[in-house]
C-alpha cells in the first residue's frame, strides 16, 4: 500500500515538474492518497523569474532520469534565488516524499504554508502532503486533522 | 671421514638422507672454518648486500606499483550565480573575477579572461564540473546597473541567458602533514615538448641509459673539477625520482649508493614512459604559503592558469627551468634569474634540435607569462575551514580527506567573509583603544543565510588569517540577555495567558540559589520600573521582569523552548539561567537565532553543500533540512518586539548605520562586570552573531549596546542587508499601540509602537488619543 502510494507520488512529481516548466501544456493533477479528491496542479506563480523556471526545468530533467540528488541541488539553487517562493518549498516537500524521506517532507510543506499567503490551493496541497506523511508514519489522528484542513481549504 | 660411513646396518632411506645432509653441512662448516677471515667478511658482506638489494627491490615495487599520491581535499567557496536581477555590483563582480584569477585582457578569447568597460564586462568563463553537471565555458556579456546585474547575454550566440555560474573560488585544502598538493596528469595528456624539454635539460640520455648514466656522471665530475658551468647534473631523471620518492635530501655516500641501486631496479621493472609520468607528477615546483606545489599539472594551473596540455613553448621552458631550484628561480621573487635560465633552457633545446631556430628566437622574446597577483590557494579562512573539517570528520576518515583528492563544495561567501573581516579589523581596533584593552579585546563572528542555514562567513579571532583558537566554535561564554527571547517566546506561545502587552512586575526579587545561598538580580540601570508591558521588558532588557516572568513559566517550559530553538546541551535549572548564566558558543547562539530568523523553522547550520570525488563523480550531498519546532505565529509576535528593540530599545544604536526605513530584529547581551558583549540579529537575508570579550575573562567595559552592536551594525550596513518584510503570517495582525494606555493607537496619537498579536489576543479598544471605543 505504502509502496503504491510512493509510486503514485513519484508519477505525480514528474508530471508536476513537467507541467511547471511547460506552462502551455495541459495541467495534470495528482493525488496524495487513495480515494482522495483530485488535487489541483500547483504551478509557479507569475512572479517566478525565468532563472528559477530554468532551474525547475533542470530539476524536471533530473527527476526524469532518476537523478534525485541532482533535482534536489537544482531546487536548492532555486530557493537561494527566491527564498520566499512558497511553491519552491512545496516542490521540495514533494521531492522529499519522492525520496522516501517522509518526515522531512512535513517541514518543507509547513514552510511552504507559512509563505503561501492566500494561495488556498497550495495550502491544501501542502496539508495533503502532511496528511500523507502522517498517515505513513502511523499517526492516524494527525493525518485526519491534516485531511480536515485540506477539506476546509477546498471549500 | 670414511670411518663415519654407515656400514653396519641398513637404515631407512630418510635417515640416510638426513645423515648425508648433515655430513655435507659439517663438511662445509669445516671448509668455512678453514677460510681466512677476509674471505669470510667478503662473503658475509655479499650475502648482506644481496639481501639488502632484495629488500630495496621489494620497497621499489611495492611503493611504485601501489603509488597513489596523497591528493589533499580541495575546498571551494560557493560558486557565484549570475542571473538578471541578482544583487551584485560591478565592483563586487570584479573582485570575484580577481579572486578566481581571471586575467584582464584587451580581447578576451581564452577561458579565464575578461575585459571591462565601466559597468559592462565581456568575459570567457571557465568550464567546471559541478555536482549537478558541467557548466560549460561561455563568452558572456554582462551589464550591471545600480548594484544589480542588469543583463546577461551569451555573446557568441547573441542571446539572453537566464543563468550562468562561475567556477567556485578555491579557499583551501585539507592537507596531509607535509602539505603536498598536486593535480595528477597522464603522459599522453601532456604536450610532447614537455618530455623532450625535460630530458634535454635534465637527462639527455634518459631513453638509452639503464637508470645511471656514466657519461653524465663523468661530465658532472669534470664540471665540478674544472669549475666550468653547465646545465646538466650527474643524476638521471630516474635517480631524481628515486630520491624524491624514497630518500631524504642528505648528501651522503650511503644515500647516493641507495639511489643508484634503486634507480637500476626501477629501470629494470618499469618502462621509460611509466618513469617519466611518475616524474611529471612528483617534481617539486614551488611553494604557495604552506602548500607545496608538486607536479606539472598543478604547477601549470598555479603559474599559468591553464591545464598542462595547453602549455606553450616558453611556458614549458619556465617550468623546466624551475626544477633546479624553485626557490632560487622563483617567478615572483627572482623573475630575472628565472628568465635567464628559461632562455638557457630554450637555447639548449635549440642546440639539441628539439626546437627550430625560429621557435627559439620567438620564445626568447616572450615574457615569463606567469600570472600576477594570484590569491593564495592556501586557506585564508581558518575558522571556516575548521568548521568544514569538523563537519567532514563526522563522515570521513582523516586519511581520506588528506589523500583521496575529494572536492568539497562549501557555503562560504568570500565577499561576505571579507566584509566581516574588514569591519572587525576596523571596529575592534577602535574599541580596544577606546577601552584601553592593550590589544586583548577578542572577537568571534558568524554570518548565516536566514533561509537555509548556510554559514556564509566566520571569524574566530580578531586577526582574520590567524588559525588559533576558534572562538565561534569553542569559546563557551555566558550569554547574558541573549537568553531573554527564549523566555518571552515561551510566554507568547501561551497566548491565552500572555501577549506583548501583559503587565509584568519589574520589582526587586530575591531567590534561593544553589548551596543555600540567595540570588538577588538587578537591572542594568539598578532601578525597578514597576509594572511594565511584556514587550517593554524585552525591548529595554529588564532583568527583574524577565526573572519574574521566567519563574511564572517554569524552567522546564523554557528549557523545552531552548531545545526546540536548537540548543542541545542541558540547561541548568537555576533562576540565574533566565538571565543567561549559561555558557554557549557563538555557533550555538547562531543556531538558536537561526530558528527565530527562519520564522520558527529549525535548520541545522551547514558549511558544506556537496562532496565529489577527485574525478568529478558525485559522492555526497549535505541537503537542507527544516523542521517546524516553534509556532510561526508566536515567532512573528516575538520578532515584532525584537524589531522594537532596534527602533527604541537597547539596539537603537544601530540606527547610525541604517535609515529608519530598514527594519531589523535583534537582541543585545551583556554579562556581569561587562566581561562579554554580545549581539545577535537579523535582516531578511543575513543573520549575524557578534561576541566581544577577552580570553582570560577580563572586564572589557563594553555592554552589548556599546560594543558588539556597533560591530554588527557596521557589518550589516556594509553587507547591505535587506529590510525585514512586514509581518504577514497567517493568523497574526500588526497594530499600532499607544505605549501609555497599551490600547490600539490611531493617527492622532503621538508615540506609538508597532506590535504583532496572534488574532484574537490584541486589545479590543482604541486608546483615548485614537477616539476610544471598541475596535
Amino acid at each position: 500500500m505504502i509502496k503504491q502510494l510512493n509510486y503514485f507520488f513519484m508519477a505525480g512529481f514528474l508530471i508536476l515538474l513537467t507541467a511547471c516548466s511547460s506552462p502551455q501544456k495541459k495541467e495534470a493533477g495528482f493525488e496524495v492518497g487513495e480515494g482522495e479528491p483530485q488535487g489541483e496542479q500547483i504551478l509557479p506563480d507569475s512572479r517566478t523569474s525565468k532563472t528559477v523556471l530554468a532551474l525547475l526545468d533542470h530539476a524536471r530533467q533530473a527527476v526524469n532520469s532518476g537523478r534525485l540528488h541532482n533535482a534536489e541541488s537544482q531546487l536548492e539553487r532555486a530557493l537561494r534565488i527566491e527564498p520566499r517562493n512558497a511553491v519552491l518549498w512545496h516542490y521540495m516537500a514533494k521531492l522529499r516524499l519522492h525520496q522516501d524521506r517522509i518526515s522531512e517532507a512535513v517541514g518543507f510543506a509547513a514552510k511552504s504554508n507559512s509563505l503561501a499567503g492566500n494561495n488556498r490551493h497550495l495550502q491544501a496541497d501542502n496539508w495533503r502532503i502532511i496528511a500523507h506523511a502522517r498517515h505513513q508514519q502511523g499517526d492516524t489522528t494527525g493525518a485526519q486533522q491534516a485531511q480536515n484542513k485540506v477539506n476546509q481549504l477546498k471549500q | 671421514m670414511a670411518k663415519r660411513r654407515p656400514t653396519r646396518k641398513r637404515k631407512p632411506a630418510d635417515q640416510k638422507q638426513k645423515k648425508r645432509y648433515s655430513r655435507k653441512k659439517h663438511n662445509t662448516k669445516n671448509r668455512l672454518r678453514q677460510w681466512p677471515h677476509w674471505r669470510k667478511t667478503i662473503l658475509g658482506l655479499f650475502v648482506l648486500s644481496v639481501a639488502y638489494v632484495v629488500y630495496l627491490d621489494i620497497v621499489i615495487r611495492v611503493s611504485f606499483e601501489g603509488k597513489r599520491w596523497a591528493l589533499p581535499a580541495h575546498v571551494y567557496a560557493r560558486p557565484l550565480e549570475l542571473y538578471p536581477g541578482v544583487r551584485l555590483s560591478a565592483s563586487q563582480f570584479n573582485l570575484e573575477l580577481e579572486r578566481l584569477g581571471y586575467r584582464y585582457s584587451y580581447r578576451p578569447t581564452e577561458p579565464g579572461t575578461y575585459t571591462r568597460q565601466e559597468d559592462r564586462f565581456y568575459m570567457v568563463s571557465r568550464s567546471f564540473q559541478f555536482w549537478d553537471g558541467n557548466e560549460p565555458s561561455r563568452q558572456l556579456d554582462i551589464r550591471f546597473e545600480e548594484g544589480r546585474l542588469e543583463s546577461l547575454r551569451e555573446a557568441s550566440l547573441d542571446k539572453d541567458l537566464s543563468l550562468a555560474r562561475l567556477d567556485p573560488p578555491r579557499i583551501g585544502g585539507i592537507y596531509p602533514a607535509h602539505h603536498e598538493d598536486r593535480i595528477l596528469v597522464q603522459l599522453q595528456d601532456t604536450p610532447a615538448l614537455l618530455a623532450k624539454a625535460l630530458t634535454t635539460v635534465e637527462d639527455r640520455n634518459f631513453y638509452t641509459h639503464i637508470g645511471l648514466d656514466a657519461r653524465a656522471i663523468a661530465r658532472a665530475l669534470w664540471v665540478n673539477l674544472t669549475g666550468s658551468g653547465g646545465l646538466q647534473g650527474g643524476s638521471t631523471l630516474t635517480q631524481q625520482l628515486v630520491k624524491n620518492f624514497f630518500l631524504s635530501n642528505e648528501r651522503t655516500l650511503w644515500r647516493k649508493a641507495n639511489e643508484a641501486v634503486m634507480a637500476l631496479l626501477l629501470e629494470w621493472h618499469y618502462d621509460k614512459d611509466e618513469i617519466i609520468e611518475a616524474y611529471f607528477n612528483e617534481v617539486y615546483l614551488g611553494q604557495d604559503g604552506r602548500r607545496a606545489i608538486h607536479g606539472f599539472g598543478l604547477a601549470s594551473r598555479f603559474y599559468f592558469d591553464k591545464p598542462v596540455e595547453r602549455l606553450n613553448l616558453p611556458e614549458i621552458a619556465v617550468l623546466i627551468a624551475m626544477i633546479r631550484g624553485p626557490g632560487y628561480y622563483h617567478p615572483y621573487r627572482h623573475p630575472d634569474r628565472l628568465l635567464e635560465r628559461r632562455n638557457l633552457v630554450l637555447g639548449l633545446m635549440a642546440k639539441q634540435g628539439v626546437i627550430s631556430k625560429v621557435q627559439y628566437q620567438s620564445a626568447r622574446q616572450s615574457a615569463l607569462g606567469v600570472i600576477q597577483g594570484r590569491k593564495s590557494g592556501a586557506s585564508s579562512y581558518p575558522a571556516f575551514m575548521d568548521l568544514v573539517r569538523r563537519q567532514l570528520k563526522e563522515d570521513y576518515r582523516e586519511k581520506d580527506l588528506t589523500s583521496e583528492g575529494l572536492r568539497i563544495f562549501t557555503t562560504l561567501d568570500p565577499w561576505v567573509q571579507n566584509t566581516v573581516e574588514e569591519t572587525v579589523k576596523h571596529q575592534i581596533k577602535s574599541l580596544d583603544r577606546q577601552r584601553g584593552l592593550n590589544g586583548q579585546l577578542q572577537s568571534a563572528v558568524i554570518i548565516t543565510n536566514t533561509t537555509n542555514g548556510e554559514v556564509l562567513a566566520m571569524l574566530g579571532d580578531r586577526k582574520p588569517g590567524y588559525a588559533g583558537f576558534n572562538r565561534v566554535l569553542d569559546a563557551q561564554r555566558p550569554v547574558g540577555s541573549l537568553m531573554k527571547p527564549a523566555v518571552f517566546l515561551t510566554a507568547i506561545e501561551k497566548h491565552r495567558q500572555y501577549n506583548l502587552l501583559t503587565r509584568i512586575d519589574d520589582a526587586a526579587i530575591t531567590l534561593q540559589a544553589q548551596g543555600g545561598t540567595t540570588w538577588a538580580p538587578k537591572n542594568y540601570d539598578g532601578k525597578s520600573h514597576g509594572k511594565v508591558a511584556l514587550y517593554r521588558a524585552l525591548v529595554n532588557s529588564y532583568n527583574l521582569a524577565t526573572v519574574r516572568l521566567g519563574m511564572q513559566l517554569g524552567f522546564e517550559a523554557i528549557e523545552n523552548t531552548l531545545h526546540r530553538l536548537g540548543i542541545s546541551k542541558p540547561i541548568p535549572p537555576y533562576p540565574s539561567m533566565l538571565l543567561g548564566a549559561i555558557e554557549l558558543t557563538p555557533m550555538e547562539i547562531a543556531q538558536m537565532y537561526q530558528t527565530l530568523a527562519a520564522g520558527g523553522f529549525r535548520t541545522p547550520l551547514r558549511a558544506i553543500r556537496e562532496v565529489m570525488t577527485a574525478d568529478g563523480q558525485p559522492l555526497q550531498r549535505y541537503p537542507i533540512h527544516i523542521e517546524q519546532t516553534v509556532d510561526s505565529k508566536s515567532v512573528a509576535v516575538l520578532t515584532s518586539a525584537m524589531q522594537e528593540i532596534m527602533r527604541n530599545g537597547t539596539g537603537k544604536g544601530v540606527r547610525r548605520f541604517f535609515p529608519d526605513t530598514i527594519e531589523l530584529a535583534g537582541k543585545t547581551g551583556t554579562t556581569d562586570e561587562l566581561r562579554d558583549s554580545w549581539f545577535a540579529g537579523f535582516g531578511r537575508d543575513y543573520l549575524g552573531i557578534v561576541w566581544l570579550g577577552t580570553d582570560d575573562n577580563q572586564p572589557i567595559h563594553l555592554s552589548g549596546s556599546s560594543g558588539a552592536l556597533l560591530v554588527w551594525g557596521d557589518m550589516m550596513r556594509r553587507l547591505q542587508t535587506q529590510s525585514l518584510l512586514p509581518i504577514a503570517a497567517e493568523g497574526v495582525e500588526v497594530l499600532p499601540i499607544d505605549p501609555e494606555s497599551l490600547l490600539v493607537a490611531g493617527d492622532d496619537c503621538g508615540e506609538q509602537v508597532k506590535l504583532a498579536f496572534i488574532k484574537g489576543t490584541a486589545p479590543d479598544r482604541y486608546a483615548a488619543c485614537a477616539g476610544g471605543g471598541q475596535r
